[in-house]
């Protein structure tokens, strides 16, 4: 038979944030999905170099729009963490204002998002270049709009009194999740628009 | 000063609410206990692996004179079914298995209260049965993944349905994964740090954390097929008709080492298994959590994808493929050390043993298959080797999942198995396997082609098919068995006790079967990874 005991009274548990370390497993998941299309990009778009052939037209591909989804995505970055900080410090108000401007930037982003897909006139069914920008901006926007949404709930459930100094865990993990979607338009902006 | 005055088996038995009822559709759809979970897992799993093992038996069968025999009616119809066989033998079977046992299991382990996140691990769950019903459906309707012979407009409007079936499938199983990792992170009970918690939860964190970043890869790739067949111009699928090129963008996943991931919680079952069998612990708890940490690095292998070019002719895929071999060797030789230094079992040894310890033996053989097939010189790439790696792959992790259901049976279904049944379902499993997959290595040394579409023309070849044939109907009888004994113990429920084995870890300090939040009270600080084994009343000190 066997038997516990202990001499030592249990203190309270003080877990780790439950829906913080989900949201980064999440998170990790989103970012290799993406990076794995990204990755065949890369690599199909190398390819394709080594054998002389032309990826995209010159001057298709505008560095100014996707340049201000850039930094669009910064200012973003900052609004997120003022929204944490605001919910750890119990300022409601500042909280609310923060969450509504990064869905605002969100918002924003896919807008320009939206005018680069229409500007660039690819067609899905054109060549492996424009195909697999359509796929890399597509899974871009799920990406966002997950992003987005998880937002929405977050504030929806702050607006409802949910949150506070002791329990931020919720809005820290739709700032994480932000923050590899925003990871993930950076390195796409170096590796698509930057280096073309 | 608190004190546990009774073993918590026993208040647990004393004071635990008896299992709700888990029947009735409405409840299996909106149940949010962890064990009613995963036992969605691990029942739609077994009736998967009764499923793959016929398919294999069938694709066996062909193979013995693809020339003559034409069980599945034409090339393309072969390619299906063999394809179907391969990525559910994996997708469907081996990793849901352990995904539902961890379900039940790891929270328990952990001291936890139940699962995180419950309405998402039972979405995966419906998610996973769903994805795997909509794959098989997609291919027997013409679909699968791609085909060798051209297909008609018809069926590459299945073949995308198999690609969306295969990428549910995946999704459910990563936010299944989610759900169990999340728990042994922050759900584990007071005192019990990262080094403390037990093999078995230890190696779905591992293998957890493998998965949840190698399928994404998985889904990306198909994704980009999806897309292509949908409404591009055919680049990445075969135009104008998808052909084998769907099949090999996601092949990597049941090769090497990526498929290895599957088999990493054989690991960790076999080392919350033989310490009990041994009734002593384990002789080197962080060492064995070093190895299976390892073990699951060395299985992380989305960057061998063909989008990224022929990898496996790499010195890093080589590395890969040889140092993969040395955890699971070491793995072994540490559970053998812990059964050395306990008690070895007398008699007829329990089945849940035989599962361990077979499913590393398995384990080990494919990693030293899977050594032999990266080295050049050998030309095993590309030949029935692949099949074979494959194949010891997932009768390791089918042996180590039904081994840990065995022992685990009081806590996922409230009984226990038949020992004797298990035993020789477990030793036909162990032989089946060892046929089945060595017989594959063995005829890839006669340049026997994988996709085999005409009889080998090597009497060694033709005579390891027949062999492997062979193998896959014992692999199939050992299903037979493991499942007729599980159903067997529905029909004429035995007696269970809460500790029939005189376990170490926390999910025994539960009643049978376990009461919704497990524990009739919160577990006293652990002390140890075997907290069943620190001091009882009147002991001073206490091992650690």
């Amino acid at each position: 038979m066997t038997a516990t005991t202990t001499q030592l009274a249990a203190p309270a548990i003080r877990r780790p944030r439950t829906v913080l370390v989900g949201t980064m497993f999440a998170s990790g998941a989103a970012l290799m999905t993406y990076f794995g299309v990204l990755a065949v990009y890369v690599s199909e778009r190398a390819a394709a170099r080594d054998a002389g052939e032309e990826w995209f037209p010159e001057g298709v591909i505008e560095l100014g729009p996707s340049g201000w989804i850039f930094w669009t995505l910064v200012l973003a970055a900052f609004t997120v963490q003022w929204a944490v900080q605001a919910i750890r410090n119990d300022d409601r108000p500042n909280a609310y204002i923060a969450l509504a401007l990064t869905g605002m930037f969100g918002a924003a982003v896919f807008n320009q998002l939206w005018f680069i897909i229409n500007d660039t006139g690819f067609a899905l069914a054109g060549t492996q270049g424009q195909f697999l920008f359509f796929v890399m901006t597509g899974t871009y926007i799920v990406f966002l709009i997950g992003a987005v949404v998880f937002l929405a709930l977050t504030t929806m459930r702050a607006l409802f009194g949910q949150f506070g100094p002791s329990q931020d865990d919720g809005v820290a993990a739709a700032a994480m999740f932000w923050h590899a979607v925003s990871v993930m338009y950076w390195v796409t902006w170096i590796a698509i628009f930057v280096t073309k | 000063m608190t004190m546990t005055e009774s073993p918590p088996s026993e208040a647990a038995e004393s004071s635990a609410a008896p299992l709700p009822a888990v029947g009735g559709l409405y409840d299996w759809l909106t149940t949010s206990d962890h064990k009613a979970i995963g036992r969605i897992w691990l029942r739609f799993g077994a009736l998967s692996l009764l499923f793959f093992s016929v398919i294999g038996v069938l694709i066996s069968f062909e193979r013995l004179d693809a020339d003559a025999i034409d069980v599945f009616g034409g090339v393309n119809s072969y390619f299906q079914m063999w394809s179907l066989y391969r990525f559910g033998i994996v997708l469907m079977v081996a990793i849901p298995l352990f995904v539902g046992l961890a379900t039940v299991i790891t929270p328990m382990q952990v001291g936890s209260t139940n699962i995180a996140f419950p309405r998402a691990a039972l979405a995966a769950a419906w998610g996973y049965v769903l994805g795997s019903l909509i794959t098989v459906i997609s291919v027997l309707s013409g679909g699968g993944w791609g085909a060798l012979d051209g297909v008609s407009g018809d069926e590459a409007d299945a073949i995308r349905l198999t690609l969306l079936g295969t990428g549910m499938v995946m999704v459910s199983i990563i936010l299944g994964t989610i759900c169990v990792v999340t728990t042994v992170v922050s759900l584990r009970t007071s005192g019990m740090g990262l080094t403390k918690v037990p093999l078995f939860a230890w190696s779905m964190l591992v293998a957890g954390s493998v998965w949840v970043l190698t399928l994404p890869v998985a889904i990306a790739n198909i994704a980009i097929l999806y897309i292509d067949l949908s409404g591009g111009a055919g680049l990445f699928v075969g135009a104008p008709n998808p052909s084998f090129d769907v099949y090999a963008q996601l092949a990597w996943i049941l090769d090497q080492p990526a498929v290895y991931a599957a088999a990493v919680p054989v690991l960790g079952v076999a080392g919350s298994i033989i310490p009990v069998v041994a009734k002593g612990r384990q002789v080197s708890h962080e060492a064995m959590m070093i190895l299976i940490g390892l073990a699951g690095l060395l299985a992380i292998g989305g960057w061998s994808q063909p989008f990224f070019g022929d990898e496996r002719d790499t010195l890093v895929y080589i590395a890969f493929g040889v140092a993969a071999l040395v955890p699971v060797l070491a793995s072994l030789g540490g559970n053998g050390a812990t059964l050395i230094a306990g008690e070895a079992p007398v008699g007829i040894p329990p089945a849940h043993m035989i599962g361990a310890l077979g499913s590393m033996l398995l384990f080990l053989a494919a990693t030293a298959a899977g050594a032999l097939r990266v080295i050049d010189p050998l030309d095993l790439i590309g030949t029935t080797a692949d099949t074979g790696v494959l194949n010891l792959v997932a009768v390791a992790a089918i042996l180590g999942a039904l081994g840990g259901w065995w022992f685990w049976a009081p806590k996922t279904d409230g009984r226990l198995f038949s020992g004797i049944q298990g035993l020789g379902a477990m030793t036909f499993l162990l032989l089946g396997g060892v046929l089945l997959g060595a017989t594959d290595v063995i005829a890839g040394f006669v340049d026997t082609p994988d996709v085999l579409l005409a009889s080998a023309d090597d009497s060694l070849g033709d005579a390891m098919i027949v062999l492997s044939m062979i193998g896959s109907i014992v692999v199939l009888l050992g299903v037979l068995g493991a499942l007729g004994a599980i159903s067997l113990a529905y029909v004429k429920p035995g007696e269970a006790d809460d500790d029939p084995w005189g376990g170490h870890t926390l999910e025994w300090a539960t009643a049978t079967p376990p009461p919704v939040g497990n524990f009739a009270e919160p577990p006293a600080r652990v002390r140890s990874e075997a907290p069943l084994l620190d001091e009882t009343p009147g002991d001073e000190g206490g091992e650690s």
